[in-house]
């Protein structure tokens, strides 16, 4: 497909998108209304405050989370090579989480900055580990880092567990409320931080976009190119492990996408160029506008964990992507 | 095959050694690649080859000596002037990502390019003129897995050529391709006009395609010169431990370049 007519279909989709995300809901407002509470906005107006305080925001934050998330994948799989890998894989969201659940365990602290400290801090240890591990064998630096991050996924999973364990039943139901993600906790106080990062990375991914698609060639091609690959394969593992904290402490675990909306985008677009990676943070962001749709309306008055949608959406639309991608294989 | 060649000397290796775990790697190796010259590096498997060749594209820094390009030791470079001067084509290719032939091709534009920068019409025309050199042109949009051995191999020439280097470095280039594009690829990086320094392992094939050639052996350099006084049977049995005859034989189309050829007698020297 020509690369400005996905551009075109990305920003088409994303606008409709936006706008049922913002119309759809418990109460459902028509294309008019969401305009006029957007351009002339009355808080006296029950619709428009609910659009512009409560829908708004949280689409923001489902836009940001599924286009950060999908970045952090794409880096994480361009740096180490590996299709597989995602923030999942390495053990950044783990310890994020272990460090979200630690603060949530000792504190009760359940929403703010602090939240985004204690992700951060959690994955910056589980960042650490996995460089203190990969340093050390520079010629096998990608094969280490992928055993470690293995290895340190289980053991934050394993100090989790040991937290929940010693918790209170309350403080065990709001943990586990949080690891299966939500976006209910959008507002626009704490939305400048997640928009903060996810913009910076996106614009460090197409500053560095020569160098990172460099690195797909192998460790010595890339270094003969003129790039100091040690140290843009860490400060890139430092961006994504920002990125993942601060999503993963603002929305919990929502797992899946920064595996899957490269790979979807792949088959369409080279990611080797400057509208591949625009597209595949565009469509990260736009597949998670729809999880959220689809959690808040799926069920009557209940909404779905938004972890939950990812991973089941996820895994069949990718699956049958696989499928479909085989049988035009075997048909040549 | 000898070309009329300038004497000044492009590439300079000064006493290189490289130590690793206490194991001498390298030791006290020198030679000189001069302009137009196509140089070939030979040797046992481990003699260090592939060691040497990363000294000099500057993956692995020596442990003694110096390595100097046109007259300036290499670590005065930045990265990305060494890279507009060096090019180098190893055996890595990317397998998975979808990438597109094109996509692998303009990552050779990565030293010239600015941060940021975005690939101009110029650059493309440039891209399609190195592909249709390697006559892949009308391959360009097809995802680079796809191709055959030796079609990847002149893909990531045509990548190096890009960087419009002053020396190419290979590292044993022809491996795994069959007989046809061996010659082929060997014809190719010959014909580009800029100074070759390719190891390898065919040792027929190095001796018809190089004008210098360089022996190593457990990290030192046995012999070098040119291919006809090079490659002899003392040489392969002391090298290679293997018994050969040498002979001198014209290659195809021209009657009056002799290239050494080796037949080898099964069985090993005791």
């Amino acid at each position: 497909m020509n690369r400005l007519t996905l551009f075109g279909l990305s920003i088409a989709l994303l606008a409709a998108s936006f706008q049922c995300a913002l119309g759809l809901g418990a109460i459902s407002v028509d294309f008019a209304q969401v305009w006029h509470a957007l351009l002339m906005y009355d808080s006296a107006d029950l619709s428009h405050r609910v659009i512009v305080e409560l829908r708004l925001p949280r689409a923001i934050l489902a836009f940001l989370a599924g286009s950060g998330l999908a970045m952090a994948g794409l880096i994480l799989q361009t740096v180490t090579r590996n299709p597989l890998a995602d923030p999942y894989l390495f053990g950044v969201s783990s310890g994020a989480s272990f460090g979200v659940v630690l603060l949530f365990a000792l504190t009760g602290v359940q929403a703010g900055l602090a939240l985004s400290g204690a992700a951060f801090l959690g994955s910056l240890l589980a960042m650490s580990a996995l460089i203190v591990v990969a340093r050390s064998q520079s010629s096998q630096q990608v094969e280490s880092m992928l055993l470690a991050g293995v290895a340190l996924s289980f053991l934050f999973s394993a100090a989790t567990s040991l937290i929940l364990y010693w918790s209170d039943p309350q403080a065990i139901s709001a943990i586990v409320f949080w690891t299966l993600g939500s976006f209910s906790r959008a507002d626009w106080q704490t939305l400048w931080l997640p928009a903060l990062v996810v913009c910076m990375s996106l614009f460090c991914m197409l500053l560095f976009r020569r160098a990172l698609n460099a690195l797909l060639l192998g460790d010595e091609s890339a270094t003969t190119l003129g790039i100091n690959v040690t140290k843009l394969r860490l400060s890139m593992l430092l961006l994504s492990s920002l990125l993942t904290a601060v999503l993963v402490a603002m929305c919990g675990g929502v797992g899946f996408v920064g595996l899957m909306v490269p790979h979807i985008v792949r088959f369409f677009i080279s990611q080797a160029s400057f509208s591949g990676l625009f597209i595949t943070a565009l469509s990260g962001g736009i597949f998670m506008l729809w999880v959220d749709i689809a959690a808040r309306s799926v069920l009557n008055n209940q909404e779905l964990p938004v972890g939950v949608i990812t991973a089941a959406i996820g895994s069949v639309f990718f699956l049958s992507l696989l499928v479909l991608r085989n049988r035009s294989a075997a048909q040549i | 095959m000898n070309q009329t060649t300038d004497t000044s000397p492009i590439l300079t290796v000064e006493n290189l050694s490289l130590r690793i775990s206490q194991t001498d790697i390298l030791s006290g190796v020198n030679f000189e690649v001069k302009v137009g010259q196509f140089v070939g590096l030979l040797g046992p498997n481990g003699a260090g080859k592939s060691s040497l060749l990363r000294c000099i594209y500057r993956y692995c820094a020596p442990t003694d000596g110096r390595i100097m390009l046109f007259g300036k030791p290499i670590d005065t470079y930045s990265r990305q002037e060494y890279a507009k001067h060096v090019a180098v084509v190893l055996q890595e290719v990317p397998e998975q990502f979808n990438l597109a032939v094109f996509d692998v091709i303009a990552m050779g534009l990565t030293p010239h390019k600015p941060l940021f920068s975005s690939t101009s019409k110029e650059d493309k025309s440039n891209i399609e003129a190195v592909l249709d050199r390697v006559g892949l042109l009308h391959k360009a949009k097809q995802v680079f897995s796809s191709l055959s051995g030796g079609e990847k191999q002149r893909a990531m020439i045509a990548r190096a050529m890009l960087q419009k280097p002053s020396l190419l470095i290979m590292d044993e280039p022809t491996s795994h391709l069959d007989v046809r594009y061996q010659i082929q690829i060997m014809e190719l990086a010959k014909s580009l006009g800029v100074c070759v320094l390719a190891s390898f392992h065919d040792l027929n094939l190095a001796g018809a395609m190089s004008d210098h050639l360089l022996v190593l052996k457990n990290g030192q350099l046995q012999a070098q010169g040119e291919p006809n006084t090079v490659l002899s049977s003392g040489l392969l049995s002391d090298v290679f431990g293997v018994c050969a005859d040498v002979s001198h034989v014209p290659i195809a189309n021209d009657d009056q370049t002799m290239v050494p050829h080796i037949r080898y007698h099964y069985g090993y020297v005791r």
